[in-house]
């Protein structure tokens, strides 16, 4: 009876997160399950339309092909730019210099602000044609062309917005530092193992853990990316859909244009993507992640 | 509970950006109205609903407004909701979606009732049908039209855009004024190769049209390809702007290459005069778009710039039907909100506001008489898919202003698309 009272007492404290768990996350994303078989413009009721938006993605939308090049490239280039900034500095900041606590919020910093519009409004001011960038360039005679809507150099930006946003990776490799017994460096140092040779032989094998965790986090936010794209092109992925990020895309077919079965068959095809490419990382990480035991 | 409740809807209101009325205790209709544009207008438009709630102390307006961007993005989605503001702000692209989609409220029995149109002429009235029933009120004729930097040009003696320049002819113009001003970052006019009111009337001036009445594209590859390299030339001579300048502008008035100082004109709408002017130094002025071959008619027409409709979902139809007739045939509400959303449609208003209209609303007034005999009829409506084209026309324009296609290649490759698009719908 007593176990039973306790049952129901766990229950009636679980109740808000079971709410907001049913009603705003599993409801909605049923919902949009449903939805992506169907055609919906949000004003007239849903049509059932079978796979049609899903053979659409598949064989004939040649925009969501330049969505998911632009996408593969952001995040074969911005994760693992950024995870090795993080890992520098992280390195640098661990070597117990004065007014550490200061440094890390420094760094930190621009993770905080990251995701905001501010920043992706300041940053398309920044790499604009008379930006702060091009400024700067001019003291040394570079004369540099206009960063954010030129084809060739703006997902670039991109990239290096998120390389800047390297604070919360940062935390954890400087975590991950702190952990790492001393007594083997210790003794590596006594046998005449060079600084070099102690980063690539022992740091580096014991922080996989650490690294296999940030790689997996960054690379499904990577994919996730959004607010930098929508702002910096002006929510058209241009110039010439060079920063057309598969998110962008399928904003822009639900929001812009009221395509939202399609939309939704994108959202859940991009689910399955990431599940993927995690679920790959998992199994290589066998043979690369160094466990202690 | 109902200061909480108020204080509720005042911070939904605040985070969404939205204006609002200070609710009344004694207030027992609540109106809600929605409108895009910028802050001047937000402020006309809410001068009135104050003025309307004074005498009508029974009603309570609730303003909402945005950018046009995230304008139809929202108002979709409350159509979604079946949670749709009263009294909503339409446009011409916009109305035979909404009214055909059963989302808007026919207003033909409100006529001589609470929505007095007693001052409209028939032509301004069938503006705003669908399928022979009204669903829309014009706030104001408009037509497109350069909005240039006078000074500009009078400060190095070129010009003006004066009717019947040809387009060559606005080409030679700017050239000469980008060489004469000789600044670095500074080009004689904007870049309209992906402008699609510019492209319908360089259509209509080739006896071509934008769409046709069964929604289809009106022109071919060979009218494209004449297009975008007729702003390829324009590039190439230095008359409008690169395409890395231009691709900084979102098709709006604050990013327009005008305001940011990077160009003397812009491809716009008349109404639209009274923005820019907001935000630029230097004295503007407003020019019909070139013309084509001598003698045949300007391409430009006269359109309601924005329409009131209703929502079909409304509780208190005849109510807001009273508000939208304050609005369009009120003469003191017609001083207020004045020519900023074009030149009001009921002659009892237009006569009211003439006196005491400034040099600007004055230039507007008179340039939309002086085309009016220029222009020709009102299009058939652009189908749906139609706002794809607008942005499929930036993208070609800029993968031609960026020498990635040729643009023999671009008039093939825009029907192309364009065609997919107009049959998904």
């Amino acid at each position: 009876m007593a176990r039973r009272r306790a049952k129901y007492a766990g229950y009636s404290f679980l109740i808000p997160w079971l709410v907001g768990f049913f009603g705003l996350t599993l409801g909605p994303a049923l919902a949009s399950l449903y939805l992506s078989f169907t055609h919906y413009d949000l004003i007239e009721s849903p049509r059932w339309a079978g796979l049609a938006n899903y053979i659409r993605i598949v064989s004939e939308d040649a925009k969501v092909g330049d969505s998911v090049r632009v996408t593969l490239v952001y995040v074969a280039l911005s994760v693992p730019l950024k995870l090795g900034f993080a890992l520098a500095i992280a390195l640098i900041l661990n070597k117990g210099i004065r007014g550490l606590g200061v440094y890390r919020a420094l760094f930190y910093l621009p993770s905080l602000l990251g995701a905001s519009v501010a920043i992706a409004t300041l940053w398309r001011k920044v790499f604009s044609g008379d930006g702060l960038l091009n400024h700067v360039l001019a003291y040394v005679g570079i004369q540099g062309p206009s960063w954010v809507s030129d084809p060739d150099h703006a997902l670039w930006t991109l990239v290096a917005l998120s390389v800047w946003q390297f604070g919360s990776p940062m935390i954890i490799f400087l975590a991950g530092l702190r952990q790492l017994p001393q007594d083997i460096f210790e003794a590596a140092a006594i046998d005449g193992a060079s600084a070099r040779t102690q980063f690539w032989r022992i740091t580096l094998p014991m922080l996989t853990p650490v690294i296999f965790f940030n790689l997996v986090v960054q690379t499904i936010d990577a994919f996730k990316a959004f607010t930098p794209a929508f702002i910096v092109s002006g929510g058209t992925g241009g110039p010439i859909n060079a920063t057309l990020f598969y998110t962008l895309y399928l904003y822009q077919e639900a929001f812009g244009y009221l395509r939202m079965g399609y939309a939704a068959a994108l959202a859940w095809l991009l689910v399955l993507a990431i599940m993927a490419v995690t679920a790959f990382a998992f199994m290589t990480s066998r043979s690369w992640v160094h466990y202690e035991e | 509970m109902s200061t909480n409740r108020r204080g509720f809807l005042g911070g939904t209101a605040a985070t969404l950006g939205l204006a609002v009325m200070p609710a009344r205790a004694q207030a027992t209709t609540r109106i809600r109205s929605y409108w895009w544009g910028a802050k001047d207008r937000a402020d006309r438009t809410n001068k009135v609903a104050e003025m309307y709630m004074k005498a009508n102390p029974s009603v309570s307006i609730v303003g909402e407004t945005l950018g046009w961007g995230d304008y139809w993005t929202r108002l979709a989605t409350q159509a979604a909701g079946r949670n749709m503001a009263d009294l909503i702000q339409m446009d011409y692209g916009y109305i035979f979606d909404y009214a055909r989609r059963h989302a808007l409220l026919p207003l033909d029995g409100f006529v001589g009732k609470q929505l007095d149109l007693g001052g409209f002429t028939q032509q301004s009235i069938d503006g705003g049908k669908v399928d022979g029933k009204i669903y829309g009120v014009s706030l104001g004729l408009n037509s497109t039209s350069l909005v240039y930097d006078r000074a500009a040009f009078e400060k190095f003696g070129i010009g003006l855009p004066d009717w019947p320049m040809s387009w060559e002819e606005l080409g030679k113009r700017t050239a000469v004024l980008t060489k004469a001003a000789n600044r670095p970052g500074y080009w004689g006019m904007n870049d309209a190769g992906g402008s699609g009111p510019a492209l319908e009337v360089w259509l209509r001036e080739r006896g071509k049209q934008m769409y046709t009445a069964e929604g289809r594209f009106g022109a071919d590859a060979a009218d494209m390809s004449d297009w975008f390299g007729f702003w390829q030339s324009m590039r190439t001579q230095g008359s409008c702007l690169p395409p890395e300048v231009q691709a900084l502008d979102k098709s709006d008035i604050d990013t327009s290459g005008l305001t940011t100082g990077k160009s003397a004109v812009s491809f716009a709408n008349s109404n639209q005069l009274v923005g820019y002017q907001a935000l630029n130094k230097s004295r503007l002025d407003i020019a019909m778009y070139p013309a084509g071959a001598p003698g045949t008619k300007s391409g430009q027409y006269l359109k309601p710039s924005q329409m009131f409709s209703i929502a079909a979902t409304t509780k208190i139809a005849e109510d807001t039907a009273k508000l939208l007739s304050y609005y369009v045939a009120d003469v003191e509400a017609g001083k207020v909100l004045s020519v900023e959303r074009g030149i009001p449609a009921s002659k009892p208003v237009r006569d009211a506001i003439d006196p005491s209209l400034d040099d600007m609303g004055k230039r507007m007034s008179a340039y939309i008489a002086f085309i009016s005999d220029k222009v020709g009829d009102l299009p058939p409506p652009p189908p749906r898919g139609a706002g794809e084209v607008l942005a499929l026309m930036v993208r070609t324009n800029e993968t031609v202003g960026f020498k990635k296609l040729s643009v023999a290649d671009a008039g093939k490759q825009f029907m192309k698309d364009c065609e997919s698009i107009l049959a998904r719908g």
